[in-house]
Parts: C-alpha cells; structure tokens; sequence
C-alpha cells in the first residue's frame, strides 16, 4: 500500500518547486513512472522513501503515514519496509555478496535466515558470487545484487531508479522479470522511475512526469 | 553479522592505508612509552644507587665530580684526602657512620674500591658465596662483575692503574677473590671491594720501586751540594752557632716527620650517613667553610644533573609528542577521506535502515581499532627498543639498567595518546552527521 497526498518539494526557496501527481497502490500493484532527466524523478522517489522530506502533503506506507516520523523512526521503518534499488553502487564495497545480504538484515534488525538468502541468490543466479566481492561482479550480477539487497529484508514496497539503465536488452528485461518476480513474492508494491522506455510494455500503470 | 564485523570488513578493505595509520602512530607510542621508561628508570637507578651515602666528603672541587666518582663510580675522583679526617668525622655526634673509600686502581674496567668492613651495609649487600675480606689483598666482588668477568671465589688478578681498562700499567701484586655479593641493584654490583691496606700496600709498593731508581738523582744532588759547598766555605762558618741554636729544633722536626709518615695514608673520600637531619642541615657547611675539604650531597647533586639531562629527556619528549600530533592528523585525513570516498556505502547503509549513531559507531569502531593495534604495537615497539638500549649500556658502559616500570605514568601517557587520536577520529567523522543522503544517493550518476 503505497499513496501520496499533494506532495511538493523544493531545494532551495529560489529554485522552483515540484509538484507530484497524487498516486494510490493496492496490494501488489506495480506502478511505473516516466519522464525525463530533471523532472524531478528521482526526487519523488526519495520523497517515497523517506530520504527528503516533503515541504507539502504526505506519503502514506501500508497506513502509516512517514513524514511525521523522527529520524530514527524514519531510518528504522525504511530499513524494514522499504527496499531500494538503484542505478549503479548496490552494495557496500568492503564486504563480499553474503555478508552485504546478511549486514543488510542486521541493519534493518531482521533475523539471518540462510536457506532465504541461498533461494535468493538462486533465483537471482547469484550463486558462485557469493564470496565474491563487490568489484569483482559484472554489471548485470551488480544490478542482480542491488535487486537481492532491495528484497532480501522482505519490505512492503520496492522502489528502483533506474535499474535498467545500464543493461543491455538481454540483461533489461532478466531485471524486470526478477523485480517484478520478487516483488510478488513478497507481496511487495513495486515502483520503478526510469527514463527507459523499453521497459513500459511490462507495466500496466505507468504515469508520466 | 555485527557492528564489529562491519569495521573490521571496513578496516580490512584498505589494508595500506591500516597499515600506514598503526606504523606512525605506535612509533610515537612507543617513542613515548620507551623515553619516559628510561628516564624513570636511570632516575631511580641513581637514586636507588646511593645506598644510604646522605653525604660525602672528598677533596675540594666539583661536587658533582665527587658525587659521581665516588658514590656512582662513574667519574675520575677530586683528589685525596688524610685518613686521619676519618675518625674525626666519625667522633661527630650526628654522624651515624664515615666509611672511608680508597680507589684509583681497577680490573678489567671494574673499580677496585678499598674501604672498612661498613663499606657493603651502605648498600645491603651481602655475600652470595665465600667470606668477607679478613686481609690485605683479599676482594668481595659485585655480583655484576662475577657474572660479566666470569670470576670465582678462589681466582686471583692484577690490577691496573687507572680507572679505565688497560694493561700497560699493570701492578704487580695480585688480589685474590675471597667472595661474591648477592645482587643489589646498586652501584656495589660494579665494585670491586677490598681492604684500605690492600690499596695504601700496592701503591706503597710501587713507591719503594720508584725509590730504588731514586739514588742516582741524589748522588748527583750530593755533588751539587759539595761544590756548592766549596764555594760558600765562609757562609758555613757563620752559620754554624745558628745552627747549634736550631738543633733542638730539628730534633722536634724529626719527631714529626715520624707522625707525619703515619698520617701519610689517604683515602679518596668519605662516605657519610647521619643520625638524625640535623647532620644533613649543619654539616656540608661546616665542612665547606672550615676545612680543606669539600662535603656533597649526592641527592642534591643528582637533582641538579637530572636537570640537565631533563632538556634531553623533555626534547625526546616533544619530539615523541609533535610525531604523535603528525600521526594524528594522518589519522584524521585518513578518516574524513574515507568517510568522504565512502559516503556512499554509508548512505546505503542508511537505506538499509542503519542510524546515524550506528554509522558513526562503526566508523568510530575502525578508528578505535587502528587506535588499540597502534597501542600495542607501540608498547611492543618500547620495549624492544628498550631492550637495544639497555644492552648497549651494558656492553659500552658496564651499566646494568634496571628497567623500573611506572604504571601511572604509562597509564597517564596512554591516556593523553587516547585522547589525542579520539579527538583527530570524532572530529574526522562528525560530518557524517551532516551527511544528505539522498543527495549522496542522486549523485551518483
């Protein structure tokens, strides 16, 4: 359940400021948002998620509405409700694939359960890497990582920037087909911001910025 | 998985970097922890290595070289003085004991001190094996100077003139070794100790040598007497009734030769302990002002050479303290770069639902890290060096450091160390409290 309510939001008082579209998600309904660079895509989807907070209206997240939160309510609630994918850096470069999945439970102070984290990295082919470090992947096992961290926790709503970007064609729609996949199976409201219009024919609600 | 394990995957990831960190900051621990450690210990040492001289009396000039020749034995002696002072020093009411010490001879680099049988209770020593000196030319030796020469009761030596090793003047009456003294930890580990006799016979000896090449010199004084005679034949004869006037008086002069032959012993020094303060207050005047000779007191000598030697041990210090400053801006570049190059590992963590206090707790966890490893390495890096010194002393000086450990001020220096580098870790780190993640997080196309 995701919906938001009249939000604005503005940088600085001089730059001028971005009105949202008001938008409401069921249970497990997906939702793609397009539109070009600057538009202020990504700003909505940090509003979404709590990383901004919005100078006007509110975002409601399985009924709780998250801008009234204090900080460390804030970062807490993310860290178990929400899973983030971005377009590039998906993971903590110190640590090896495993333990990237199992500091991200430990952040959002989820038990460890490694038969969930094997069935993962699975699906996700995600197998061999799992002693790998970050810099040794390939850019399609990096956004298949960025997806594993974004689920692993089991959130409530997945929000991905631009996952698709940086892929080839092949590697595009594997992406789609594992966040949509991951998505459903953890009954998770999906949302992806992209400029990427090889991705839409996957969507059935899709707004435009 | 825990915020420990974190740190230490964080830690680990840049290993050069670790190790620059914990490599400059433990050689300024250990340059500290090691500076003060030797300072403490030759102070103590000195101190300790009085025994129970409260004063000493020895012939006039520097008081600090009286102090050091003859109660650290590390310096050449002022000069000598009669033996007779002795028991003059000793009737005084305030003096508990006078020992009166003799040297100028050594074996090997090792003093040979002549003294009483009071020599060795200054110092507690007591003997490890044999007996006590009973005879001229019988030894008690330091148990440093047993071990070190590999000497046994029963052995016998030359010694040598001089208080520097050599073997060109070697004497030529030999000492046998009747005993060894039990470690002391003080100056007397390093002496050789016999007899007073034992030194006045070995120099008496020598003297009767030099006499036997004397008679040439004065025969040929005898001729310049003669013909010094044949010219003044008439001087003579006007002095002869003087000289029946002075003969009583020769007479007298020769009876004090005789007493004067037997005071002719000297002794280097005399080493005082009171019976009560007022000894320490009244005398070193007294005798300063009323005699020929000059009276020490070694612990004010050694407070005013500790303040010498302390601009030495101060400029260790500093310097120690500057590279302890330089190593802890390294660490607090070191720390706010990485905080800067991995803002965005960070800001990820905060999407994964990390605080902003957990974030800093793992950071700081890191630096506490470098911190402790630099710590140990630092106190290891001490007492290695320490170790090199203390050899070094013991090869070229034949001083015997014995390495007092002073846990405050250890505690007290680890303490400001601690300090110094958490202040360079928090300050590196605080902007991690500004941090923006989302903005972070857009950047990063």
């Amino acid at each position: 359940m995701v919906q938001t309510d009249n939000l604005t939001f503005q940088y600085t008082k001089k730059e001028h400021a971005f009105n949202f579209p008001n938008i409401t998600l069921g249970e497990q309904e997906n939702l793609l948002i397009l539109g070009k660079s600057g538009v202020g895509k990504t700003t909505f989807l940090h509003l979404l998620a709590g990383l901004l907070h919005p100078n006007n209206g509110s975002v409601i997240i399985d009924e709780v509405p998250i801008n009234g939160m204090s900080h460390s309510k804030l970062d807490k609630f993310r860290g178990q409700n929400i899973g983030l994918v971005f377009q590039k850096n998906h993971a903590v470069k110190s640590l090896n694939v495993l333990d990237n999945l199992k500091a991200r439970l430990f952040f959002s102070k989820k038990s460890i359960d490694y038969a969930a984290i094997d069935t993962l990295l699975e699906q996700l082919d995600l197998k061999e890497t799992k002693k790998s470090k970050v810099n040794e992947l390939s850019e399609g096992q990096l956004q298949r990582l960025g997806i594993a961290m974004a689920v692993v926790h089991k959130p409530k709503v997945i929000l991905a920037d631009e996952p698709t970007s940086n892929l080839d064609d092949e590697n595009c729609s594997t992406v789609l087909q594992l966040l949509q996949q991951q998505a459903e199976e953890n009954k998770a409201n999906l949302v992806v911001i992209t400029h990427d219009t090889r991705i839409k024919s996957g969507f059935k609600n899709i707004i435009t910025l | 998985m825990n915020n420990w394990k974190i740190s230490l995957k964080n830690f680990l990831h840049k290993p050069l970097y670790a190790f620059l960190s914990i490599f400059s900051l433990s050689i300024s621990i250990g340059l500290l922890l090691g500076i003060q450690q030797l300072d403490t210990s030759i102070q103590n040492q000195f101190e300790n290595g009085l025994g129970k001289v409260e004063m000493v009396v020895g012939a006039k000039g520097s008081p600090l070289q009286l102090v050091l020749s003859s109660v650290l034995h590390i310096d050449n002696p002022t000069g000598n003085i009669a033996f007779s002072e002795v028991e003059k020093m000793a009737k005084n009411p305030l003096v508990k004991s006078a020992v009166p010490i003799s040297y100028g001879d050594n074996y090997k680099g090792y003093r040979i001190v002549g003294s009483t049988l009071d020599f060795d209770k200054l110092y507690d020593a007591e003997i490890l094996e044999g007996r006590a000196v009973e005879t001229s030319m019988e030894t008690v030796i330091g148990n440093d100077v047993a071990q070190q020469l590999g000497m046994n009761v029963g052995d016998t030596f030359l010694s040598s003139h001089g208080l520097t090793e050599n073997s060109i003047e070697e004497h030529n009456q030999s000492f046998t070794v009747v005993g060894i003294y039990k470690p002391a930890y003080k100056v007397i580990d390093r002496l050789i100790v016999t007899t007073l006799e034992s030194i006045w016979d070995v120099h008496n000896h020598e003297d009767e040598n030099h006499e036997e090449h004397k008679p040439l010199e004065d025969e040929e004084h005898e001729d310049e007497e003669h013909e010094h005679k044949d010219d003044s034949d008439h001087a003579h004869k006007e002095e002869e009734h003087v000289q029946d006037h002075n003969h009583d008086e020769e007479h007298e002069h020769d009876e004090e030769h005789d007493l004067v032959h037997v005071d002719d012993r000297k002794v280097t020094s005399i080493l005082v302990s009171f019976r009560n303060p007022m000894g320490l207050m009244t005398m070193p005047r007294t005798i300063n002002a009323n005699s020929n000779m000059q009276a020490a007191l070694p612990k004010y000598e050694l407070e005013r050479l500790f303040r010498f030697t302390g601009v030495g041990v101060k400029a260790i210090s500093w310097i120690a303290y500057i590279i302890l400053l330089i190593s802890c801006i390294t660490i607090f570049i070191g720390f706010y770069k990485m905080v800067r190059e991995r803002a965005f590992d960070l800001a990820l963590m905060r999407t994964y639902g990390a605080s902003n206090f957990q974030l800093f707790r793992i950071v700081a966890i890191e630096g506490i890290l470098v911190l402790l490893i630099s710590l140990f390495f630092g106190f290891v890096f001490s007492k290695i060096g320490l170790h090199f010194i203390v050899n070094i002393f013991k090869s070229q000086f034949q001083q015997d450091i014995i390495l007092t450990f002073s846990a405050h001020q250890t505690v007290q220096t680890i303490f400001i160390v601690m300090f110094i580098a958490m202040v360079s870790i928090l300050l590196a780190i605080l902007p991690l409290f500004k941090m923006n993640i989302s903005n972070i997080i857009s950047n990063e196309k």
